[in-house]
């Protein structure tokens, strides 16, 4: 298996974006494509998950390629619901280790304010299992809370320990430019406060509204290539050194501990084993928190800390800028947005501007080893990645 | 005749299954559809649970209980609530009721409510 390096990035505002799906994963293209110095590549790969439905454009990787002017390169779409742009780039680094290709765009977009927020959060919900689950009105935060109270029980988690990640994670957005949410929040506000059940009410309890990511537009890229090709090309050297993917149930309920995701611990576990690693060795990660409850659980099941440890490590400070492991330092789905098609690419985006040392005011000083958790479904489809610089 | 929601058991090694598998996931020999179907209890016990507020479009109603049920027969399932004050582990009795509908068709599910 070859070596594969990412040698361009790009990426859209993050935020209600008034352009076609397909312009907004050409304009991420594009960009990675100038930071990368290439204007031909051997395949596209465009992650979407609602293009179909919400936005009524099919065959996504075909418009942009025909956009970008990359005729005739292989262009594929991945709808693999959350975990589509991870899965993507998966399908872009087996496309150059293999040797089949020197030079991969792997995209990701979405566009999901197209449609009204009932419509969005139905169309998120069709992920879940058709008989089992989304005939009975379940929805992605519905999930999220039922698997919260049983976390709450288990490990006393506290309303307080998620406030305490949203916070993180929305006020980290305000170093990155491209992030949706630019407001700094408070404890005091969305929870301490009296005004704080009028500022931040429950969405499915126990969740409140800052306990979850925003819908968002919004669209990332890369460019992967091959060691010679990066060598040529004399951008930073930043090596995918390992990918894990692993699935789950569909039902949720038929976990045998619903409070484990299992699926988080393969795929983190592969990624490492993979790359000679240990999550020990990470500097900066980037885990999907499209509810605050997720990071805490993903970053024991990855293994930062022990099961039943992450809400204590937040607490310290371990988690944020400055901390041990710093975690979503440019805003997380939490801050940043979350168009789900675009989120796993816009996480390897994240992390390789911290390997180049570009992160500005969110920089992790020294940051050499990155590492990104997709999480899709309710944890039922999960890809994680490892990044390394080469100096 | 009592609406039911059912389970499927392997005929070659009886692991239950909830909801259907085309493959057994005990033994992985079947083929498809050699499963008995078994009605899934109705009591059990309320594992974990949340009020919706923000529904998809088809649910004309401001709130929605939906809670994770272990039944009698230690399978689970998901189904809506119609509880006031839910609590983990409050005992509960399921019927399968109208859980959903949409302009051309109607979905049948379990609705728990407390013992």
């Amino acid at each position: 298996m070859r070596d594969v390096y990412v040698a361009g990035i790009g990426i859209t505002t993050f935020t209600r974006l008034e352009y076609a799906l397909s312009e907004i994963a050409s304009y991420a293209s594009m960009m990675a494509l100038k930071d990368a110095g290439v204007t031909e590549v051997d395949d596209v790969y465009v992650a979407n998950m609602g293009g179909a439905r919400v936005n009524h454009q099919t065959a996504l990787a075909s418009a942009v390629v025909d956009s970008l002017s990359l005729t005739p390169a292989g262009a594929a779409a991945i709808e693999n619901g959350p975990a589509s742009g991870g899965s993507a780039i998966k399908a872009g680094f087996q496309a150059v280790a293999s040797g089949m290709d020197d030079v991969v765009l792997v995209a990701g977009a979405e566009r999901m304010r197209e449609v009204n927020n009932l419509e969005a959060t139905d169309f998120v919900a069709t992920l879940t299992h058709p008989i089992a689950e989304y005939i009975y009105g379940v929805t992605l935060p519905a999930h999220a809370a039922m698997f919260t109270r049983l976390y709450m029980d288990k490990y006393g988690v506290t309303e307080r320990h998620l406030a305490m990640v949203g916070v993180k994670n929305q006020n980290a957005a305000l170093n990155n430019e491209w992030a949706h949410l630019q407001q700094e929040i408070t404890l005091e506000g969305i929870l301490d406060s009296p005004e704080a059940m009028t500022n931040n009410p429950y969405v499915a309890e126990p969740l409140r509204f800052f306990d979850a990511c925003p819908v968002s537009d919004g669209g990332a890229a890369l460019i992967l290539v091959s060691k010679e090709k990066a060598e040529e090309l004399g951008r930073p050297l930043i090596r995918i050194s390992g990918v894990g993917q692993a699935t789950d149930t569909h039902a949720v309920f038929e976990r045998e501990d619903p409070t484990d995701l299992l699926a988080v611990r393969k795929a983190a576990a592969d990624a490492f084993s993979m790359a000679g690693l240990t999550p020990e060795d990470v500097d900066v990660a980037e885990l999907h928190d499209a509810f605050t409850i997720l990071e805490i659980a993903e970053s024991e099941e990855v293994g930062f800390f022990p099961k039943g440890e992450g809400h204590i490590a937040l607490e310290k400070g371990e988690t944020a800028l400055g901390g041990k492991i710093p975690i979503n330092v440019g805003g997380g789905l939490k801050g940043r947005g979350h168009p789900v098609g675009a989120t796993g690419v816009a996480q390897a985006w994240e992390i390789v501007t911290q390997l180049r040392g570009d992160g500005g005011t969110r920089q992790v000083e020294g940051a050499k080893v990155g590492f990104t958790c997709n999480f899709g479904g309710f944890g039922n489809n999960v890809v994680c990645l490892t990044f390394v610089r080469e100096d | 005749m009592a609406r039911e929601i059912y389970a499927y058991r392997c005929r070659l090694c009886d692991t239950m299954h909830y909801p259907f598998k085309m493959v057994c996931s005990g033994c992985k020999q079947n083929d498809f559809f050699e499963f008995d179907t078994v009605p899934l209890p109705k009591a059990g016990k309320l594992l974990t649970f949340t009020k919706v507020y923000n529904l998809p479009a088809q649910y004309e109603v401001a709130t929605l209980g939906l809670g994770i049920v272990e039944l009698e027969n230690g399978m689970r399932m998901l189904g809506q609530l119609d509880i006031d004050e839910p609590a983990m582990d409050m005992p509960v009795q399921g019927t399968v009721e109208i859980v959903r509908e949409e302009p051309y068709d109607n979905y049948y599910g379990m609705v728990f409510r407390a013992v």
